[in-house]
């Protein structure tokens, strides 16, 4: 099984060569958006830690704040870690590219910037991937796509979970069988009728 | 016909200034969005020296549908038909990952069946996948379509197979958080059983008909050549990190659904060519049937499906969950802000990330060799663009 690097021994490993450069929030290992390159880089050279591959890069929104998110393997070692990266500036989002440490980076941080509009400085080809240079905002930040009545785009609930809404009280409607292998039910199945299917 | 001496010397002057390596410009040739070789709306844009290509540069985008933006508001059982469409090829695996990173966050336990028929159809969907992928990959090297077709045998068979269980061939939403849709039919095990006893015949036909081809091997032989320590720096995974001799499979380095039971060799390539990543495949086919056939062999009883409400609701938290698909490592990140839908939703494509290094694999080739390196990473645009 993958193991979880331990997050303080990757802390360690990154503040021995540049201090202050990680910390550790309630378990998860943030990194100094100003280093982050050469934060990983540590951390893919560190023998100990040998986190080669890069597997995933994307990020959260959190309106406040975006939050990028690194989850990377050491193949030989088998442990994986994951690394976060905070930013605040929600005008003109930027943090150092991670190509030149790995090349896997590229396209993902292309999508990135195409989705969220988070420039990565140092990335050689930063261009829009998906959509088109002009699309008027960045479609994966929650303050896209306001809703008349500024209702934020998401599920607010379920409809059972509201009175005006609720839910059938089961058994009150006839259950056909989800598939031919289910027990048929007693009684009167409601079968289409035929004729409205013609018209 | 004869030409006069002014035509022959106007035509003679035309070619050297044609010829002539001061003069010669690059040209640019559009592969797409609509050709055979780019196997879906992608487009690949090269730049050619004569036939050697410079340059080369891909452009997508013409499939995207917002996946990441959409299952933000529908609930976690309703996400589960996204991800047949993420990857229309592979749509158990796709399923199947997603299921894993949600169950994670709600903290399923799921049934000792359900993870076996789970891993029944993971296997099956990975030889049909392997069969479009090779199939379309002779096509490429320049076989018109008898290969695909021989294939095309096989994987039909297992689309009936996935048609007589959930009732669809492609987008199958087969399985749950927590288990599968359904129970298996009664006739779906008589019917494997006869496809594996069938199976190694028709791997021992491609093979004769494929290993020793010559135009095969001229075609793909140190074609499209990756070091394992690019491969690895450009986060490339399934077979195309595996030609390169580097044995990273999920399903051995981190088992989910019960795969440490079943015993299973992880064939790897020699050069990093081409050929490798086609071998590799033709391999892996071998040992899905063989945990087919253990599968078959240990189908435990019991509940198909854990019992978890339709409409769960996680703790806010996150999880990371990856499944070896046939394409490679795919991955659901997912972000519960404690709400009936995910705060984020992102798939780590495996299709999109094998494609980091297409642009170091083509320059230096010719152009007829772009389009074999394009064919042999075995991209499915739908997951590409998400």
């Amino acid at each position: 099984m993958t193991a979880q690097y331990d997050a303080t021994a990757a802390m360690e490993i990154v503040n021995a060569s540049a201090p202050g450069a990680a910390c550790i929030d309630e378990g998860v290992l943030y990194l100094e958006p100003d280093t982050l390159a050469e934060s990983i880089r540590t951390l893919r050279d560190s023998e100990e830690s040998d986190l080669v591959f890069l597997s995933n890069l994307t990020a959260v929104d959190h309106e406040l704040h975006f939050e990028l998110v690194y989850h990377l393997q050491s193949l030989d070692l088998n442990h994986i870690l994951q690394v976060k990266a905070r930013i605040f500036d929600r005008e003109d989002p930027a943090l150092p590219s991670l190509t030149r440490v790995y090349h896997g980076a590229h396209l993902q941080e292309r999508e990135v910037y195409d989705l969220f509009g988070i420039r990565f400085d140092g990335h050689p080809d930063l261009r829009r991937m998906f959509l088109w240079e002009g699309f008027p905002g960045y479609p994966l930040r929650k303050d896209f796509l306001q809703m008349p009545g500024q209702v934020r785009a998401g599920l607010p609930g379920f409809p059972h979970e509201s009175e005006e809404n609720a839910w059938p009280v089961p058994g009150s409607v006839p259950q056909r069988p989800l598939h031919p292998n289910d027990p048929q039910p007693e009684g009167e199945v409601v079968v289409a009728d035929e004729s409205e299917d013609a018209s | 016909m004869t030409m006069s001496d002014d035509t022959r010397l106007a035509m003679q002057g035309t070619i050297e200034a044609l010829t002539a390596g001061d003069g010669s410009e690059p040209v640019v040739v559009n592969l797409g969005p609509q050709h055979p070789s780019t196997h879906g709306v992608f487009r690949l844009k090269v730049t050619l020296d004569g036939e050697i290509v410079q340059d080369a540069e891909m452009r997508i985008g013409y499939l995207h549908r917002s996946m990441e933006k959409l299952a933000e508001e529908r609930s976690y059982t309703q996400n589960i038909p996204f991800t047949d469409r993420i990857d229309y090829l592979a749509a158990m695996s796709n399923n199947l990952a997603y299921c894993l990173a949600a169950e994670e966050l709600l903290g399923v336990e799921v049934p000792p069946r359900a993870q076996a028929i789970r891993v029944m159809f993971a296997e099956l969907q990975r030889v049909a996948s392997h069969a479009m992928a090779n199939g379309t990959f002779i096509n490429d090297c320049g076989a018109w379509h008898t290969p695909l077709f021989h294939m095309f045998r096989d994987r039909e068979r297992v689309l009936d197979m996935f048609e007589m269980t959930c009732g669809a061939r492609l987008t199958t939403n087969y399985m749950r958080i927590g288990g599968v849709a359904f129970d298996l039919p009664d006739e779906l095990l008589p019917t494997l059983e006869q496809f594996l006893a069938d199976m190694p015949e028709n791997i021992a036909n491609y093979e004769a008909l494929l290993l020793e081809n010559e135009i095969l091997h001229a075609r793909a032989r140190g074609v499209g050549v990756i070091s394992p320590e690019m491969a690895i720096n450009s986060s490339l995974s399934g077979p195309v990190l595996r030609g390169t001799g580097v044995p990273w499979d999920l399903r051995k380095a981190n088992p989910y659904c019960g795969y440490e039971s079943y015993e299973f060799d992880v064939p790897v390539g020699e050069q990093g060519d081409c050929f490798d990543r086609f071998l590799v495949r033709m391999a892996e086919v071998k040992e899905s049937l063989r945990i087919l056939r253990q599968v078959v062999d240990t189908l435990p009883d019991g509940p198909y499906l854990a019992d978890v409400p339709l409409h769960a609701r996680p703790e806010p938290g996150e999880s990371y969950a990856r499944v070896e698909s046939p394409r490679g490592e795919l991955g659901f990140y997912l972000v519960s802000d404690g709400g009936p839908a995910p705060y984020r939703f992102h798939c780590r494509p495996p299709s999109l990330i094998n494609l980091s290094a297409l642009k170091e694999m083509s320059i230096g080739g010719t152009l007829a060799d772009a389009i074999v390196t394009l064919g042999s990473i075995d991209i499915v645009v739908g997951e590409i663009d998400r």
